[in-house]
């Protein structure tokens, strides 16, 4: 095989083996939902063109090992049957990772896995001039690790103070795990320095008399994160995004940045160092129509 | 007189199961006064919120934070 057919089966999810004529394939995963239904049928397709086995990946992501060459065409069509489709690699838009969201998880902010979907739908194997990876956590807690993807999200719930009802207990200063809620009774108020909020709601949800109100919901973008040989974690950029289709304007905006100032086999957090993430913001500002 | 339950020195999820096991011996409007330490404080408020009790009263004294519930009709809970 020369090695341009193996750059091209590589960009459909197909990775070269150590051992000759084998291949690892990368599945289309989402968020880490699967249907039982596509289990069975993973299942049966590792059993049938593998060796039985499935490697889970740190993204979320599944891959069957060991398929010989001359199975791969008949593991696709298999696979796409049973309704599972195979991933990608090279210079595209890779698995979008996502953690339950506020359906399942009791701290969760925004509905994660719908916005994987979302973001899965418009950009999954879209070029782009290196890998490009998004990140989705539902809530502060951050379980996703937003600030290592190429464009990581975060849901955010932002407090808001209100003199009536406030007993001054310093229930909301003690909680707060970035010490930006200050009570000073003496002065009659609650201040909150929103510069410095991380969204957690901590203060909203212990306050004991709902004095300490949500204001916002949404989510905060991170943009220029990467692990692997020279890791780096991604900045926040733009104030909070109000709903799921702001996020999705910012990431195309994000995207279309990266198209047009990107070099190839250069990461998104190695173009914005060097263009300034000002400039990303302004570009995505412009694009999405609205004031960061 | 008050009862008063000291949980300053548990961790979660004792502090609330000590809390509601409080609770559990008393009647509708009767109070119940927990001491806690600030770690406790998010669980311990929220959980006491969604099951529907009623906080009277919070004190800072030093490190440790004095509490007043009033129990409220239970009703089912996820805590």
């Amino acid at each position: 095989m020369k090695e341009a057919d193996y750059k091209e089966l590589k960009k459909g999810g197909m990775m070269r083996q150590r051992e000759a004529g084998h291949f690892s394939v990368r599945l289309h995963v989402v968020g880490g939902q699967m249907t039982t239904g596509q289990l069975c049928a993973i299942r049966e397709a590792a059993d049938r063109f593998g060796k039985g086995t499935v490697h889970l990946t740190t993204r979320q992501g599944m891959e069957i090992p060991s398929v010989p060459t001359e199975s791969l065409a008949s593991l696709k069509e298999f696979l796409s049957d049973s309704g599972v489709g195979v991933g990608v690699c090279g210079p595209t838009v890779r698995t979008v990772t996502a953690c339950q969201g506020c359906r399942i998880c009791p701290s969760g902010a925004i509905d994660s896995p719908a916005l994987a979907d979302a973001v899965d739908r418009e950009f999954y194997g879209k070029p782009v001039p290196h890998k490009f990876k998004v990140g989705i956590s539902g809530c502060a807690n951050n379980c996703m690790k937003a600030e290592e993807n190429d464009i990581g999200i975060k849901g955010w719930i932002g407090p808001a103070w209100n003199k009536e009802g406030c007993t001054f207990c310093g229930v909301c200063e003690a909680v707060c795990p970035t010490k930006i809620v200050k009570v000073s009774e003496d002065d009659g108020r609650v201040s909150v320095d929103l510069a410095g909020c991380i969204g957690c709601g901590d203060c909203i949800e212990a306050c004991p008399t709902g004095a300490m109100e949500e204001e916002t919901r949404g989510c905060q973008i991170f943009a220029g994160g990467k692990f692997g040989r020279v890791p780096s974690l991604g900045k926040r950029i733009l104030g909070v995004l109000r709903s799921g289709e702001e996020a999705i304007a910012a990431i195309r905006a994000a995207v279309d940045f990266f198209r047009i100032h990107g070099k190839p086999r250069e990461r998104f957090g190695d173009t914005l160092r060097r263009t300034g993430f000002e400039a990303l913001e302004n570009h995505m500002t412009e694009r999405m129509g609205k004031s960061a | 007189m008050t009862p008063m339950l000291d949980i300053t020195r548990d961790v979660c999820p004792m502090t609330f199961v000590k809390v509601k096991m409080g609770l559990s011996k008393m009647t509708t409007s009767e109070h119940l006064e927990v001491r806690l330490k600030e770690e406790a404080l998010k669980n311990v408020i929220s959980s006491l919120k969604s099951e529907g009790h009623k906080i009277v009263r919070v004190e800072k004294q030093g490190e440790i934070f004095h509490m007043v519930i009033e129990k409220s009709e239970t009703r089912s809970s996820t805590a």
